[in-house]
C-alpha cells in the first residue's frame, strides 16, 4: 500500500471525513500481520481498501501481486468481516456450498463437512444458522474464509464472541494456516491474541501508520534483564554486583511498573542493565561468586498493550 | 457456475424462507382450488350454457365459451398485472437492501465476483420468483377453465408474461434505489411511484389534454415519454388474455420498450453500485 | 477494465437504453388517444325518440260504427299498427324505411342503390310519382302481403293502375283488383304488363298489396276498425322500437333454418310460441329476437341448444378462416329468462362497410363517368 487515502464524502458536498491520511505499508508474504489501534483509527477502512470493498480516494493497493479489484486476486483471499451477517434459515453446509460456488469452486460436500469439523461445528451441521450462538457464527465465518485454501486470510475480530476454549482452537487453526504459508492479516481488539498469533504488527491511529515492524522489535525494552535468584541470596552482594531488587527505582517508567507488578509476588527478583551478553555474564559471575543461585533469567521488554499505549500516547481504549 | 446464477439462487433460497411469500403461494393455491371445486360449468356444443358457483345458478348469458371467459380472463389479467406488481413491490422490497446490508455485502464483495453480478443476480432471482408466481397463477387458471370448458388458450399465460416484464421495469428501479439508500421502505416507495408514473405514462395522451398548455404539459410529456407505459401494457395483456383484438400499434414494441427501460434502470444501478463504498 | 471505466460504460449504456426504450414505447403505443371500446347497443326497450315517433303516428281516429249509441271519444291510433294481422301464428315485420334511410346502415345501402348514379331511382320516381327516399315512411311485410305507409299524394295510381277493375272501400280507401298494368316509358311509349296482386290505397297514406282483393279489404277494414278478427294487432305500440321490428311465426322461422338444423327447427316449433324481433341500425347492426314459450325448462333447453348452435357456427367459421362470420357471431348470445329467452346477434358496422365497399367504389366510378354539368 502506498500513499493510501480515503475520504468519505457526504451528500450534497457537505464536507467529508478523512479515514485514511496517506498510509504506506508492506505486509511480507507468509507473515502473520496484526493490525491494532484505537477506535476510529481507520482499521476497518484499511481492510476494506485491501479487499476492494472501499475505493481509495488516492494511492495504490497491491495484494498478492495484483489489484484487489481483480476477481482472480480476490479468489485467493479469505475474508471474515467483523459483523458477518449470515442467512438465518440456512444450514451451514448450504451456506458454505454457496460461498464455494461464488469463489468459483465446485462444492464438495465431504470437504465442507471436514472444514466444519475443523472449526468445531460438526455437531451443528443439521441446525439452522439462525439458532447458532455468536461464537458458532464466527466459526462458520472462519470456515467460509478458509474455503478454497486462500493465500491471504483477512480476519476482522475472528474470536469475537468465542469462548476461551474456542479461542484456543481458532488460534491453533490460524497458526496452522500460517505454517502452511498463508499470509494472515489480523485485526483483533484482543491484543494478547494478536501478540500470540502475529509476528508483525502495525499500529494505526488517526488514519496513519504510527509504528510497524516485528513484534519483538516493537516490544524490545532495551538492555535490561530480569533475574531471579534462589532464596538465601545476599541482597547487599547482589546490589553491589549491579542488581537492583524489584521495587527499586528504574530508568524506564513502564518497565518499573511491570517489575513492581510481579516483584510483589516474587522474592529474590532483580533487574540488571547489561549492554551486551558479556556485561550480563560478568554481572552474573559476580552474583554467583557471592553465593547466589540463579533460577530464572529473562530479557525485560514491553508487551503489546504497552507498545500501543506508547505509540498512541494516551490511555484510550485499544482496537 | 456463473456468479449471477449463484446470487439468483441465494435470493430464491432467501425468498423460500419468507413466511409471507409461502403464505401467498398457499393463498393462491387455495383460491385456485376453491375456484376449481366450487365452479361448475355446463358446456353445450362449445357454448357456456349454465354456471353454478357453490351450487347456486349464476344468471348468465348462453354464449360461446371463449366469449364467456373473456371478462374472466380479462379481469384475471388485470389482477395478475397490477396485483402482481403491487405484491412484488411489497414482497421483494427488502431482498436488495438485505443483500446490501452491513456484514453481508462486505463478505460478498470480498468474493471473486464483479459488483454488477450481485445486482444482476438479485434481479434474476426476483424475476424468477415473479415468473414462477405468475405461471402458477395464470397457468392454474388456464388449466382450471381448460379442464372445465375444453377451451384452451395461452392468453392468460402470455398476459402473465407481460405482467412480469412490467414488474421487471419496476423492480429494476427498486434495485437501483437500494444501491442509493439501503431501505426496504424507500425501495417500495420508489416502486410504487414508478407504478403510478407508469400508469400515467400509459394514458399520457389522454392526461396531457387535461393539462394547461405550457411548461406543465411539456414537462409531463417529457417525463412520461421515458417512463414505462405500464397501463398500456396492462391493457394489451388484458386484450391478449381475452383474445380481443389489440389496439392499434405494436404491442411487441411496447413490450420491448418497457423491458429496455428496465435494463436501463438496472444499468443506472450498476453504475452507482460500481462506485459505491460499502 | 477498472471500475472507473466500467462506470462510464454503465452510465452510457443506461442513457442509450432509456433513449431506445422511449422510442420503442412511442412507436409501440403512439400518442393517439385509444379508440373507445366497441360496444353494441341491443334494442331492448322503447327510447324517448321511439315514444315521440309513436306519439306522432297516432293520427287516425277510427269512425264509430253505431252512431246511435253514445260512446266515449275514441283515442287516435296509428293506422298501420291497426292494420297488422291478429292472432297466434301470424307474421308481421315493420321496416322503418325513413329511419333506416338515415342510419349508418342506410347510408351504405343508399350508396349501393345509387351506384348507377341514381338513374334507376329517377326513372322510378318519374314513373310512379313516388320518391321512395322521401315519401316512404314504413314498409310492413306480413304473411298476407305488403303494406307501405308514407305520403303517396303524388302517386300516379290512375296512370299505373287505371286499367284495372277498382272499387271504393270505405272513406278514402280504394281497392284495385289484379289485372293489367301499364307503365309509361321515358321515350313517350308505354310498357304493358300483368300484376297478379291486388292493391289497396288508403287516404294517400297507405298502399296495401295482397294476394286477393279480399285480403286487401281485410287489411283496410282493420284500419277503419271494421275488422272481424278478435284480439289485438300483432304488434303493440310499445314494441315499435328499432329500425326494423316485428313478430315472426315460429313455423315460418323454422322454415328459414337450413336442412342441417331440422332438429332445432322442430324443437322451435314444438316449444316456442312467439318470436318478437327488433333490429337497431343506429350504430352497429344489432338484432334481438325474443323467443317466448310456455315451459320454462324446455325453453331453457332450447336456449342452450341455440347458444350451442351459434357457438359451433362460430368455431366452424374460425376454423375455416371465415373471419367475417366469426366476428358476426362473436356478439351472439342467448339470454335465458324463465319461459322466454333473448337471442342477440350483432354485426359491426365496420364489417358491413367492408362487405359493401364495392358499392362505394361503383358509385364513385359512376360519378366519374358522368359528364360534367355545364
Amino acid at each position: 500500500m502506498q500513499g493510501l487515502r480515503k475520504t468519505y464524502h457526504r451528500a450534497f458536498g457537505r464536507g467529508g471525513h478523512e479515514a485514511l491520511r496517506g498510509m504506506d505499508l508492506v505486509v511480507p508474504s507468509g507473515s502473520a500481520f496484526g493490525l491494532i489501534g484505537p477506535n476510529g483509527a481507520g482499521k476497518t477502512t484499511f481492510i476494506k481498501s485491501v479487499l476492494g470493498i472501499v475505493r481509495p480516494t488516492a494511492g495504490t493497493v497491491r495484494v498478492l501481486g495484483g489489484s484487489p479489484e481483480d476477481p482472480a486476486i480476490r479468489a485467493r483471499i479469505g475474508y471474515l468481516p467483523e459483523r458477518l451477517h449470515l442467512p438465518g434459515t440456512w444450514k451451514s453446509p448450504a451456506f458454505l456450498a454457496t460461498v464455494a460456488r461464488l469463489k468459483g469452486l465446485k462444492p464438495d460436500a465431504p470437504a465442507l463437512l471436514r472444514l466444519l469439523e475443523r472449526v468445531g461445528l460438526s455437531d451443528a451441521v443439521d441446525r439452522r444458522i439462525g439458532g447458532y450462538s455468536k461464537g458458532m457464527r464466527q466459526r462458520l465465518g472462519l470456515a467460509a474464509a478458509l474455503l478454497g485454501e486462500p493465500a491471504l486470510l483477512v480476519l476482522d475480530e475472528p474470536t469475537d464472541g468465542i469462548d476461551p476454549m474456542g479461542r484456543l482452537e481458532v488460534r491453533r487453526i490460524l497458526q496452522e494456516e500460517v505454517r502452511r504459508g498463508v499470509t494472515l492479516f489480523l485485526n483483533s481488539h484482543l491484543l494478547a491474541e494478536t501478540e500470540r498469533v502475529c509476528d508483525r504488527v502495525a499500529i494505526l491511529a488517526d488514519g496513519r501508520v504510527l509504528r510497524e515492524g516485528r513484534l519483538e522489535d516493537l516490544g524490545r525494552g532495551g538492555a535490561r534483564w530480569r533475574v531471579r535468584f534462589a532464596p538465601g541470596a545476599q541482597a547487599s552482594a547482589l546490589v553491589a554486583a549491579g542488581f537492583v531488587p524489584v521495587g527499586g527505582a528504574g530508568s524506564d517508567a513502564t518497565a518499573a511498573t511491570n517489575v513492581q507488578a510481579e516483584g510483589a509476588r516474587d522474592e529474590g527478583v532483580y533487574v540488571v542493565d547489561a549492554a551486551d551478553v558479556t556485561v550480563l555474564n560478568a554481572a552474573l559471575d559476580r552474583a554467583r561468586a557471592s553465593g547466589a543461585l540463579l533460577v530464572e533469567l529473562r530479557r525485560e521488554g514491553a508487551d503489546l498493550e504497552a507498545v500501543l499505549l506508547g505509540a498512541v500516547g494516551s490511555p484510550g481504549v485499544a482496537a | 457456475m456463473n456468479p449471477v446464477f449463484v446470487i439468483a439462487g441465494y435470493v430464491l433460497r432467501e425468498a423460500a424462507s419468507r413466511k409471507f411469500i409461502l403464505a401467498f403461494m398457499v393463498g393462491l393455491t387455495l383460491v385456485l382450488a376453491t375456484v376449481a371445486l366450487s365452479l361448475k360449468l355446463e358446456v353445450v356444443d362449445g357454448a357456456l350454457a349454465a354456471t353454478r358457483l357453490f351450487g347456486e345458478v349464476v344468471r348468465a348469458n348462453i354464449v360461446s365459451v371463449d366469449v364467456a371467459l373473456r371478462p374472466i380472463f380479462r379481469a384475471a389479467a388485470y389482477l395478475v398485472f397490477y396485483g402482481g406488481i403491487l405484491f412484488g413491490i411489497v414482497a421483494c422490497s427488502d431482498f436488495a437492501p438485505g443483500l446490501l446490508s452491513p456484514g453481508r455485502i462486505e463478505h460478498l464483495l470480498a468474493l471473486p465476483l464483479q459488483r454488477w453480478h450481485l445486482l444482476a443476480g438479485t434481479f434474476l432471482g426476483v424475476m424468477t420468483l415473479a415468473v414462477g408466481g405468475t405461471v402458477y397463477a395464470a397457468g392454474g387458471l388456464t388449466v382450471i377453465f381448460g379442464v372445465k370448458t375444453g377451451y384452451w388458450t395461452v392468453g392468460p399465460l402470455v398476459a402473465g408474461g407481460m405482467a412480469c416484464v412490467g414488474f421487471a421495469a419496476v423492480y429494476a428501479v427498486m434495485l437501483t434505489t437500494a444501491t442509493v439508500v439501503r431501505s426496504a421502505a424507500l425501495c417500495s416507495a420508489a416502486g410504487f411511484v414508478l407504478l403510478v408514473g407508469g400508469i400515467l405514462a400509459g394514458f399520457r395522451a389522454d392526461v396531457s389534454r387535461y393539462l394547461e398548455a405550457g411548461f406543465g404539459r411539456t414537462s409531463f410529456d417529457a417525463v412520461t415519454m421515458v417512463l414505462p407505459r405500464l397501463s398500456a401494457l396492462a391493457v394489451g395483456a388484458a386484450d391478449l388474455a381475452s383474445d380481443t383484438p389489440l389496439l392499434p400499434g405494436s404491442l411487441g414494441m411496447l413490450l420491448g420498450g418497457v423491458l429496455v427501460f428496465g435494463l436501463g434502470a438496472l444499468a443506472v444501478g450498476f453504475w452507482h453500485f460500481e462506485g459505491k463504498d460499502c | 477494465m477498472d471500475s472507473r471505466r466500467r462506470r462510464k460504460v454503465w452510465l452510457g449504456g443506461a442513457l442509450l437504453l432509456f433513449a431506445v426504450a422511449a422510442v420503442m414505447m412511442f412507436r409501440g403505443q403512439g400518442d393517439a388517444a385509444a379508440p373507445p371500446a366497441p360496444e353494441v347497443n341491443f334494442p331492448s326497450r322503447m327510447s324517448g325518440t321511439d315514444f315521440a315517433r309513436a306519439e306522432k303516428r297516432r293520427t287516425w281516429v277510427m269512425p264509430t260504427l253505431d252512431a246511435g249509441v253514445p260512446q266515449a271519444p275514441a283515442k287516435p291510433r296509428d293506422p298501420l299498427l291497426a292494420a297488422l294481422p291478429r292472432g297466434p301464428g301470424r307474421t308481421a315485420v315493420v321496416i322503418e324505411a325513413n329511419a333506416l334511410r338515415h342510419s349508418p346502415l342506410g347510408e351504405l345501402l343508399m350508396a349501393c342503390l345509387m351506384r348507377d348514379g341514381g338513374k334507376n331511382l329517377e326513372q322510378f320516381k318519374a314513373l310512379s310519382g313516388v320518391d321512395p327516399f322521401q315519401d316512404l315512411d314504413r314498409m310492413v311485410i306480413t304473411d298476407e302481403g305488403l303494406i307501405l305507409s308514407g305520403d303517396f299524394s303524388k302517386a300516379r295510381y290512375q296512370e299505373l293502375l287505371g286499367e284495372r277493375v277498382s272499387s271504393d272501400h270505405g272513406p278514402g280507401a280504394r281497392v284495385y283488383e289484379p289485372g293489367d298494368m301499364s307503365m309509361p316509358l321515358p321515350d313517350g311509349g308505354t310498357q304493358r304488363g300483368r300484376m297478379d296482386n291486388a292493391v289497396g290505397t288508403w287516404n294517400n297514406q297507405m298502399l296495401v298489396v295482397g294476394r286477393s282483393p279480399d285480403e286487401v279489404k281485410t287489411v283496410l277494414d282493420r284500419m277503419d276498425g271494421r275488422g272481424t278478427e278478435a284480439g289485438p294487432p300483432l304488434l303493440d305500440e310499445n314494441s315499435t322500437y328499432g329500425e326494423m321490428y316485428g313478430v315472426l311465426a315460429v313455423a315460418q322461422l323454422a322454415k328459414l333454418l337450413g336442412p342441417d338444423q331440422q332438429e332445432l327447427a322442430q324443437r322451435l316449433v314444438d316449444v316456442a310460441q312467439n318470436v318478437e324481433l327488433h333490429l337497431d341500425t343506429s350504430g352497429d347492426v344489432a338484432m334481438v329476437a325474443n323467443v317466448s314459450g310456455m315451459d320454462a325448462d324446455k325453453m331453457t333447453d332450447l336456449g342452450k341448444s341455440l347458444g350451442g348452435m351459434l357457438s359451433m357456427a362460430r368455431m366452424k367459421a374460425q376454423s375455416e378462416g371465415n373471419t367475417d362470420l366469426a366476428q358476426l357471431l362473436d356478439f351472439a348470445k342467448v339470454r335465458p329468462d324463465g319461459t322466454s329467452f333473448k337471442l342477440e346477434l350483432a354485426v359491426p358496422l365496420e364489417a358491413i362497410q367492408e362487405q359493401l365497399a364495392w358499392c362505394r367504389e361503383g358509385s364513385k366510378t359512376a360519378e366519374n363517368a358522368q359528364p360534367p354539368t355545364p
